[in-house]
């Protein structure tokens, strides 16, 4: 073999904590290795030029390159030595600048360890084998998972674009949480009236199916062929012949369900339509209030409805779809806030969160956009809002910001003047975060225009003054001084955090999640979009927090990805598979038990049992190679022989 | 170290040779973070990129432990964070045996952790390489098994039995032929027992013709597990001859799609214990002609070149004959006569009990003098009968290449850790490794040791006992039972 050993400088990121000329030096004394060189920038174009050039001057069939982290310039590395006519898996990189010029300073030390993983490279290439790719057919359809703002984008997109979409929403409405909203920052347009028309697009659509109240089961397969399961909740009522006139909603009689849309401001009835702009516009009972469900005795729906659409008897149906990608767009739950026992813990009616305060804003709310206290209905003068309630502390484990609510809250404090002219806002905050366009000028607005009262500070205790006001007490930092406002209502901040159930649905999408709960992106910077299983992808607040435009920004981005994957009709796979050697196989079937993807099956050649691997299902863990016992089945470019070579490289008694 | 110049001798020799061995996804992007926040980390590890944690054979490990590494780190994603959703469930269960196997060999097991590191950990990563490479340093660079002076020891057989030993009912025989005979028109071929050199010595008997049966031998002479030969006989109709310890290695055979059940007739024989053939020929010694062998209810009784010996079983039976507890198969075809369940708790086999009181150094001397008269016959591994690799035994392969072709003590008792790790679970501790074992060495401490670990962790699993269960290797469990993260989490 002739292979060419490249130690990249990386400018002074590598060659100032490493002698990459020595290293090139020691390289050249390694087996097979027949040209040794230290470029200064090998990722660059000429870099990559001269491995090409060396590639054709000095014959070689395998190449190392020395220089960053695989997770980063692999795949780049790879394309090199491809247009150079070698095979992309001759390839090998030894990463000495993560795991080792940047985590030390002994030049004499860090040159040793690059000349040892420099060998353990070439070791591993000694073993490497060409493989090529095989071609397999896209489903050109599209799953998109939660119908909030983000979810929606990403359809309408990729709709538009002639991908015909699933979409599933666990609730019986799609919209999300926007749909709660009453004004959206910074330009205090009406929330309902920007997303409103989306969501009508979303049922007219010609290319989208929406499943409603539905979630999903199960997904199996991998990119360009998933199989979906997704379970209809019940709803006892038959939507193919709901009409959504409202009259079952008018006629129910428990009128004290937990309303669920309006954050539970106010009550509503067992049968509801979440809000008049409500997509789907379907009807839904609430099993836990429903007198017929839960006394066995009521029907007045049933009665009442025009088109006899009532079916107590209804129970979940599975349903199947095969699709070739998955965007995951399921938004984020509000923390629970009431593990602070010093705002009251839950126990005050007018201490209430922040979206509750939009249902109560809103003109399609409960109270029809009349700002009223949740205790005694009146009309409160001084309203208290507390940011960072749940965000950037790490007392109860959350240390993250949840990224929109300065500038909600300044948004609720102009709105707040909106409607009672003569009330007074007070704003606890810790820090004002406002980056975005036009923001600044936004909260700026709240203070200088609205005349907020701006309070840098944490509040210590909100308790009632047994006259029918909140008293908070509270910290000004900036004067240093403790406050005590009088307040008829306080409104929370309260942080946010991925949306429940979020970890279960990762793990059937066999995406990673952080400790919140918030799915991981491919790479922070560089791929926002994708996850590191290839054809799922993010958008919206599911990857972390951000405000209505960056979730927008985002759907769309997720589309983009989805086009651009099925702008091919056929995907390649990646060779890195197992591999059975059916001679060495004995049939027992240990592997396909293992399997964690069923990727392997039962066959018979020659009367005699063996197992196969599924090309197009196996992910290449190589769970099976570490347990076949006779090294039948090898994971390519991770085989025992590549690996004990890296081992024997190191170790050598 | 060839290749690597003199002028870094400073970190050659304040450096421990330390391997990491990372899943791809979690902890090489772990490693990555920390580069990336200039985290600094002590030189001296090396680290091999793998897929995922469960692409780690435990092999691997102890091939680098064998040959040099000071100490070896596996890290992979979190629990329930795996990108491959289950590979680092496999790790935990078979890094986790891997660790509490090593002592037996000599082999500190603070030589070797493993633990979770994610994408994110960068600064849990530095935290993990910095007390691991502390860790190995403390405890200095490891002892080489050539370095240890040979410790030569016996094991001391003197052990009580849970129910006494005997030569087992003298009228057993013509019933089993009877009822041999009966079924023998149904199937193929019978395996038992026979004459082998000498009337003491017995071998496999293949009875296939009623003028075979006369042949048969058994009670303390039905040495051998038959159970070895029947993945050979796959397709045909066997009936074989089961002690109560054979009749593990056939539900272990039927557990892992080895052999089908309604390929095999198992006439179930009590035992009142075997003979151990190396001790009595021991004894024995070098002799011509066996002109007497007499057998009363306890005792063997040879006469060898005119002089007289006394073996009873109860002080020449094996060591699992001590601490048997099944002495006849429960779930056969058919039962050749009354053997209760023994209660009481096996008490520690003496092979093990011997290493138990040995010092980890002790330990990985006595491997070195008891391995050294190793010839590499693998009569071991062709007397297993959970070893059905057969023809494609890793030990005579090239691709895979785990063993060297040299002659090393160190190679010898490393095939001997391939053959324990993949017995894992799996093994039902018969004994024939060592029985068949030509130059005595004990090497079924090893698997006893391994059985005694997969007691501990897997809520006291015994291979052999339940057809249906999964061994606890192929299998893992979301929250371990009896694996706790170490406190480095």
């Amino acid at each position: 073999m002739r292979i060419g050993v490249f130690i990249c400088h990386c400018g002074s990121n590598i060659g100032g904590t490493v002698d990459c000329a020595q290293v090139a030096k020691i390289a050249e004394g390694f087996p097979d290795v027949v040209y040794s060189t230290d470029p200064m920038y090998t990722c660059a174009e000429p870099g990559q030029a001269a491995i090409e050039a060396a590639i054709h001057e000095h014959k070689l069939d395998g190449v190392v390159v020395a220089s960053c982290s695989p997770r980063m310039h692999e795949p780049t590395f790879r394309r090199t030595v491809a247009r150079a006519g070698l095979n992309p898996y001759m390839f090998e990189m030894a990463n000495i600048r993560e795991h080792v010029s940047w985590i030390g300073k002994d030049v004499a030390a860090n040159t040793h360890k690059a000349a040892e993983l420099v060998k353990l490279a070439v070791a591993k290439l000694r073993q490497d084998h060409a493989l090529t790719s095989q071609e397999f057919p896209v489903k050109r359809r599209v799953l998109v998972i939660g119908g909030g703002v983000a979810g929606i984008q990403a359809a309408l997109d990729c709709a538009d674009g002639g991908i015909p979409v699933v979409m599933v929403e666990r609730e019986p409405t799609i919209g999300g949480k926007m749909a709660k909203l009453d004004k959206t920052f910074p330009t205090v347009d009406c929330s309902a009236c920007i997303l409103g028309p989306k969501m009508v697009d979303v049922a007219q659509h010609p290319n989208i199916t929406l499943y409603a109240n539905a979630e999903i089961e199960d997904i199996s397969g991998y990119v360009g062929n998933f199989t979906v399961t997704i379970r209809k909740k019940t709803t006892y009522v038959d939507w193919s012949k709901c009409t959504g006139c409202g009259t079952c909603t008018e006629k129910c009689p428990a009128k004290k369900s937990f309303d669920r849309f309006n954050e539970g401001v106010a009550n509503t009835t067992a049968i509801t339509i979440a809000f008049p702009q409500a997509i789907p516009k379907k009807a839904v009972i609430d099993p836990k209030f429903c007198r017929q469900l839960t006394k066995g005795k009521c029907g007045v729906c049933a009665k009442v409805c025009p088109t006899g659409a009532i079916n107590y008897e209804m129970k979940d149906e599975l349903i199947t779809e095969e699709v070739g990608s998955i965007v995951a767009a399921t938004g984020y739950d509000l923390m629970d806030w009431t593990v602070y026992a010093e705002y009251g813990g839950g126990r005050y009616p007018d201490v209430i969160t922040s979206l509750q305060y939009e249902r109560l804003m809103n003109a399609s709310g409960p109270t029809g956009g009349h700002i009223v206290r949740p205790s005694d209905g009146k009309e409160p003068k001084s309203v208290v809002f507390i940011q960072c309630v749940g965000s950037r502390d790490p007392s109860i484990g959350r240390p993250y910001c949840s990224g929109f609510c300065c500038m909600y809250t300044a948004k609720q404090a102009i709105l707040t003047k909106d409607h009672i002219p003569d009330s007074q806002s007070y704003v606890f905050y810790m820090d004002i975060r406002s980056p975005g366009k036009m923001y600044d000028e936004f909260t700026r607005r709240a203070m200088e225009e609205y005349g907020t009262e701006y309070i840098r500070g944490r509040v210590s205790q909100v308790y009632p003054d047994g006259k029918g006001q909140m008293v908070v007490m509270g910290m000004d930092t900036l004067l240093g001084r403790p406050v005590e406002i009088r307040a008829d209502l306080v409104v929370l901040a309260v942080g946010i955090e991925a949306s429940k159930g979020a970890p279960a649905l990762a793990e059937k999408l066999r995406i990673s999640y952080d400790h919140y709960g918030f799915f991981m992106e491919s790479h922070v910077k560089l791929k926002p979009v994708e996850t590191n299983t290839a054809g799922v992808f993010l958008a919206g607040v599911c990857q972390g927090a951000k405000d209505i435009p960056a979730s927008v920004a985002q759907g769309s981005a997720a589309a983009a990805k989805v086009l651009t994957l099925f702008a091919k009709d056929t995907l390649q796979s990646d060779p890195q598979i197992a591999k059975v050697d059916i001679a060495r196989c004995v049939g027992c079937g240990k592997c396909i038990r293992t399997c964690p993807y069923g990727a392997i099956k039962e066959t018979v050649v020659r009367n005699a049992e063996k197992a196969q691997v599924i090309e197009t299902m196996c992910q290449g863990c190589g769970v099976c190679t570490s347990t076949c016992p006779q090294g039948a089945v090898q994971l390519s470019h991770a085989t025992d022989n590549q690996i004990l070579a890296e081992v024997n490289a190191l170790c050598q008694a | 170290m060839s290749g690597v110049t003199s002028q870094n001798t400073n970190a050659e020799h304040s450096e421990l040779r330390i391997l990491g061995f990372l899943c791809n996804w979690c902890s090489y992007g772990g490693a990555d973070t920390a580069g990336v926040a200039r985290a600094t980390q002590p030189t001296d590890l090396r680290i091999i990129r793998v897929p995922c944690s469960g692409r780690v054979d435990p092999l691997f490990i102890a091939k680098a432990l064998f040959n040099g590494a000071d100490g070896v780190l596996v890290s992979g994603c979190h629990p329930r964070d795996c990108h491959y959703s289950a590979g680092n469930f496999y790790a935990r269960r078979r890094l986790e045996v891997l660790k509490h196997f090593l002592p037996i060999l000599g082999i500190d097991p603070a030589r070797f952790e493993y633990t979770w590191v994610s994408a994110s950990e960068g600064e849990r990563w530095k935290q993990v390489v910095t007390r691991f490479t502390e860790q190995i340093h403390a405890l200095g660079p490891a002892p080489k098994f050539e370095d240890s002076h040979p410790l030569h020891a016996m094991v001391d057989m003197a052990l009580a039995p849970l129910a006494p030993l005997g030569t087992g009912d003298p009228q057993l025989l013509s019933s089993v032929k009877e009822a041999i005979r009966k079924k023998l028109p149904e199937l193929d071929c019978v395996i038992g027992w026979k004459e082998g050199r000498d009337g003491l010595h017995t071998v496999p008997h293949f009875i296939r013709t009623e003028a075979d049966l006369e042949e048969l031998r058994i009670g303390p002479f039905a040495i051998h597990n038959l159970a070895t030969y029947l993945p050979n006989y796959k397709g045909k109709k066997i009936g074989i001859l089961v002690k109560g310890c054979d009749a593990k290695s056939v539900v272990e055979l039927l557990q892992e799609n080895l052999i089908k059940r309604e390929d095999v007739f198992l006439f179930a024989l009590p035992c009142q214990g075997i003979l151990d053939m190396g001790r009595v020929d021991q004894v024995l010694g070098r002799y011509q002609h066996i002109t007497s062998l007499k057998t009363d209810d306890k005792t063997v009784t040879v006469v060898a070149d005119g002089k007289e010996h006394h073996f009873p079983i109860s002080q020449y039976a094996p060591s699992k004959c001590y601490s048997c507890t099944s002495r006849m198969a429960q779930d056969a075809d058919m039962l050749l006569g009354n053997a209760t369940q023994i209660q009481g708790t096996p008490q520690t086999p003496p092979e093990l009990a011997m290493l138990d009181a040995m010092s980890l150094s002790e330990r990985m001397a006595f491997w070195k003098s008891a391995m050294d008269r190793c010839i590499r016959c693998y009569a071991c591994r062709n007397s297993c009968p959970m070893c059905v690799c057969r023809d494609y035994c890793v030990s005579d392969s090239r691709d895979p290449h785990w063993m060297s072709q040299s002659d090393a003590t160190r190679e010898k008792l490393f095939f001997q850790v391939i053959h324990t790790l993949h017995l894992a679970g799996r093994c039902t501790g018969c004994g024939e490794c060592q029985r068949s074992c030509p130059v005595g060495i004990p090497i079924l401490a090893l698997r006893q040791h391994c059985a005694r670990v997969i007691r501990e962790l897997f809520s006291g699993y015994e291979p052999g006992t339940d057809p249906k269960a999964v061994p606890p290797l192929l299998g893992y469990q979301v929250e371990e039972e009896h694996i706790k993260e170490r406190e480095w989490k």
